[in-house]
């Protein structure tokens, strides 16, 4: 069989996802074997013009890591959408948005007012922000466009498979990896992780889920046996796919929910809403709300990894 | 902890109201389904705005 081309894309993203897939260690020989990596910034000089030259669908596979939220990352998932074959969202960001996705609770001026004059190591008098064109010595300089939104890769290109997780962890991707060597990738559009919710597959003790307090996670030391929940802490399995091992369960950290929602689930976030609210036993009024008042940022909380994939996608623009 | 959320969202307040009633307080009922839609219709359809 002739081997199989692969390329591999970060865009708003950290680079663990990139990380992860070196993290199979020497399995990744076993991916060498079954594929030519003909694209991947992070760890092979190819340029953007080899991708251009390629014929369309010339690549087999393309895994995708980060969200959208520049010009030229969309430019780039544009292009490698027409080279590519077989299209997968990798990691959280490109799945639902991610860590970068929380931006939408901003826009680009609130961005750059941050990071170019109000962060503490700036020293900018002039106010001199990123522009799309510069003029230097007479020649004119780009840089990509920044977007108010950031984007899920799906909501840019169409995309067959979906692998979460912040990051993906290896037996996830060697899976994936079997699955395309084997030529046994599920029906497109589909997942690849469990169907069911994270709780499904975590073996804490769980009993009555009656909550009076809501603990930050380093508010507590919680018991190593029970549920998180029914001690207090917002963990986000019930709303949560299951299908990473229960990583952070295992060493008493509560989900974060970078698998996102499971099947069914439109909005990761109002489903794990109305799951806490179900296990509320405030007494009065002012009882309930103490306990709102412990979620210090419900929504960063609950669409931590999901605010551009929720039904809203992003807190609402003022209209011009 | 819904209206907190929304409006960290930058949903109108308004447009989200929590309230009991008894099964026997028709009029009740009626009356703040009224107020609801009223109070709806004067904030105007929503729209997502999620920019570009």
């Amino acid at each position: 069989m002739a081997k199989l081309k692969m390329a591999l894309y970060w865009a708003a993203s950290c680079g663990g996802c990139d990380v992860a897939v070196l993290d199979v260690n020497e399995k990744i020989l076993d991916v060498v074997e079954i594929a030519d990596i003909v694209f991947w910034p992070i760890a092979i000089d190819f340029k953007y013009h080899h991708v251009e030259a390629m014929e369309d669908q010339a690549i087999d596979v393309c895994l995708f890591n980060g969200a959208v939220r520049n010009s030229e990352q969309e430019s780039i998932a544009r292009l490698l959408r027409a080279k590519a074959k077989t299209m997968v969202a990798f990691g959280s960001c490109a799945c639902f948005g991610g860590i970068p996705a929380l931006g939408n609770f901003t826009n680009r001026a609130e961005t750059f007012e941050r990071a170019y004059m109000e962060a503490p190591s700036n020293d900018n008098p002039d106010r001199t922000f990123p522009q799309t064109k510069t003029q230097v010595n007479g020649n004119e300089l780009e840089l990509p466009e920044f977007y108010d939104t950031v984007l899920t890769l799906r909501q840019v290109v169409n995309v067959e498979y979906f692998v979460p997780g912040c990051p993906p962890p290896a037996d996830l991707i060697l899976k994936v990896v079997d699955a395309i060597a084997t030529n046994q990738l599920p029906s497109p559009g589909s997942t690849i992780a469990s169907d069911k919710t994270l709780c499904d597959e975590c073996d804490r003790k769980k009993e009555e889920k009656r909550i009076t307090k809501i603990y930050r996670p380093h508010e507590i030391i919680p018991e190593p046996e029970r549920c998180l929940l029914e001690q207090g802490i917002l963990c986000m399995g019930p709303a949560t796919r299951g299908g990473c091992g229960a990583l952070c369960i295992s060493v008493n950290m509560p989900c974060r929910g970078c698998f996102g929602p499971p099947a069914g689930v439109m909005d990761q976030g109002a489903k794990m809403l109305s799951a806490v609210a179900s296990i509320y036993e405030g007494k009065d009024e002012e009882e309930i709300a103490r306990m709102v008042e412990e979620v210090v940022d419900p929504a960063g909380t609950l669409y931590r990894f999901g605010l551009a994939d929720s039904m809203l996608r992003r807190k609402r623009l003022e209209v011009p | 902890m819904l209206k907190k959320m929304l409006a960290q969202l930058g949903i109108e307040e308004e447009r989200v109201r929590l309230e009991w009633v008894s099964a026997s307080e028709g009029d009740r009922f009626a009356s703040i389904v009224d107020q609801m839609t009223e109070q709806i219709r004067n904030l105007g359809p929503f729209s997502r705005n999620d920019g570009g």
